[in-house]
């Protein structure tokens, strides 16, 4: 019922990124680059989840600052529904905070330890007027958590240091799901959650692409996990998208040589097929070369 | 409001903290029953007048600390004494804390060329010598109020506390929680006192605590070597004059040692808390301390 609403109710919304340039003061005045003239756009009336791979360093995760209005690029323009964020209205700068919403890579880092885990709800209740009343409140919270597949006794009430990496983690997508947000980005979700946990949460975050509706960019290192949740892909590679298609186009034919060195980089379960190869940089264009033994 | 019930909760079983807020709490009630101990002592004279008993009296029933060089009750100087220490204590403690805290949110919080230059200035005043500037000013000075001394106290110390905040500050506003706050549409007043402050407290206490105990001493120190503004009369005046008059030789020592107990008492207290403190708003050590 809830999600004939949210479905029915859906307007195709637009998040975009023109020509987005991000420099940060180096040491001794040098200027680094993290963020090269990127565009590309989410958009939510075909649902689907976009992964950006890139290795650290590369600016994933200043492009999800950038998208969630954290951090103001240098140059280029971020619009939702075809107006740049910095000049939206009162009401729809809300729509704009409600409508992208992150899950953070430390599962840790997201909870005030100084407060019980309850409060990212609550603050987000209160914020964004979700539901009026305590009881309301808490029903919204409870149907969340069933939805992450959390149990509300164990999770309610506690600081985040007396839960789990993975419940953490899904605190986090619960609270996307009470928000149903349009966009979920995604930076590095799983890269502090062991194998079976990070099975779940993928599982979880594309149940609710297909249930919800959400547009997810998945920023991740691991291809291996762009495979699992399918979909389309950028590969990021200093700063510049250097390719983008659906997950199944790059996987079997990339053209760009970093990734193939990624898709190469997938370590497979088989002690004689070690690494032979390592990336070489020449006039910052990477070249794939066999390991010297 | 929670952060104080909070407070309550993880005072129970922390030793230390709840140590040294019991003999702050006695020190600060002695202090403010001065009025009723002077009564007390003096039976409708005023004790800490000249002539009120005989020089150099030994302790007894009558004068519990003995009398000083001029027949003052050495009791009633004492806690007189140690009153005026706490305010200039709490006053100039409360005001160079505030000081501080101010310009380091403001410029941690803020950044750019605020920061620059607040940071900068905190650098300038840490660098100040404060000691030869208060002797050169008590030069100057001849009668300041209590308010005045405990003003330039403060205007001189904030520094150091203001710079632990600011680097503490600029740790935690980058923490994902306060993204989280942000994309939560709260606003930036609501995440610097509810998000960043409460996980500053140990470090405000700490600044208080510090600064408390820096404003006593200095005035102290000021006292001792006989340049403390005039006609404020601390436990370091008194420190000043046993000195000044021989009272350890003529077999006076309450004079003397009355003052640097409580003073020492005072440390003692103001530093149980600080480490209580740590313990309490740490959760990490709250769960080995709390066994």
């Amino acid at each position: 019922m809830a999600v004939a609403e949210t479905v029915a109710e859906a307007v195709a919304k637009t998040i975009r990124l023109d020509d987005i340039t991000q420099v940060f003061p180096g040491r001794l005045g040098t200027k680094v680059v993290a963020v090269d003239h990127v565009s590309f756009e989410l958009k939510s009336d075909t649902p689907r989840i976009a992964s950006l791979v890139g290795a650290s360093g590369s600016g994933k995760s200043t492009i999800a600052r950038i998208l969630l209005g954290l951090q103001r690029p240098t140059s280029g323009q971020v619009t939702y529904q075809g107006k740049d964020v910095g000049s939206l209205s009162r009401s729809e700068y809300t729509t704009y905070r409600r409508d992208v919403q992150p899950v953070f890579q430390d599962p840790y880092a997201i909870f005030n330890p100084f407060y019980r885990v309850d409060r990212i709800f609550w603050k987000a209740i209160r914020n964004f007027k979700l539901a009026h009343g305590r009881a309301a409140g808490m029903n919204k919270i409870e149907e969340s958590l069933e939805a992450v597949r959390l149990r509300p006794g164990e999770v309610l009430g506690r600081y985040a240091h007396q839960l789990s990496g993975g419940q953490r983690q899904r605190l986090m997508l619960a609270r996307v799901h009470m928000l149903q947000p349009s966009f979920v980005i995604a930076d590095e979700p799983v890269s502090m959650l062991d194998a079976q946990v990070r099975r779940h949460f993928l599982d979880i975050m594309i149940d609710f692409q297909q249930t919800y509706g959400m547009t997810t960019l998945f920023i991740t290192h691991d291809l291996s996990t762009v495979a699992y949740v399918g979909g389309d892909m950028m590969t990021i590679y200093k700063g510049q998208i250097v390719e983008q298609g659906t997950v199944k186009e790059v996987m079997t034919h990339p053209s760009h040589a970093y990734t193939k060195l990624l898709i190469d980089s997938v370590p497979t379960p088989d002690p004689n097929d070690r690494w032979k190869t390592r990336v070489e940089l020449k006039d910052g264009v990477p070249r794939i070369v066999p390991i010297e033994t | 409001m929670k952060p104080i019930r909070a407070l309550g909760r993880r005072l129970r079983g922390n030793v230390r903290l709840t140590v040294g807020l019991v003999l702050l709490f006695i020190i600060v009630v002695i202090g403010a029953l001065h009025g009723v101990i002077i009564d007390a002592i003096g039976k409708g004279q005023d004790p800490t007048a000249i002539g009120f008993g005989q020089r150099w009296l030994q302790p007894s029933p009558q004068h519990l600390l003995g009398t000083d060089q001029v027949g003052r009750d050495v009791m009633a100087m004492v806690v007189a004494g140690l009153w005026t220490s706490l305010k200039i204590g709490a006053l100039g403690g409360a005001l160079s804390t505030i000081i501080g805290i101010v310009v380091a949110f403001f410029a941690a919080y803020r950044g750019g060329w605020l920061d620059s230059l607040l940071a900068t200035t905190t650098d300038l005043f840490l660098v100040i010598p404060t000691l030869p500037l208060l002797i050169a000013y008590s030069g100057f000075a001849s009668h300041i109020s209590l308010f005045q001394v405990s003003v330039i106290l403060a205007v001189f110390s904030w520094a150091g506390a203001s710079r632990t905040i600011r680097s503490h500050v600029l740790s935690l506003r980058t923490r994902s929680y306060v993204d989280l706050a942000k994309i939560s549409k709260e606003s930036d007043v609501k995440i610097v006192l509810f998000e960043l402050v409460p996980n500053m407290l140990p470090y405000i206490a700490l600044g208080l605590a510090l600064a408390v105990i820096n404003t006593i001493f200095a005035l102290v120190g000021l006292e001792l070597i006989g340049l403390g503004p005039s006609g404020i009369q601390d436990l370091g005046l008194l420190i000043n004059s046993s000195v000044q008059n021989g009272a350890l030789s003529l077999g006076a020592w309450p004079m003397f040692v009355a003052p640097i107990v409580l003073l020492t008492a005072i440390f003692f207290a103001l530093n149980l808390i600080n480490v209580g403190l740590d313990e309490a708003f740490n959760p990490r050590l709250r769960k080995v301390a709390g066994a």
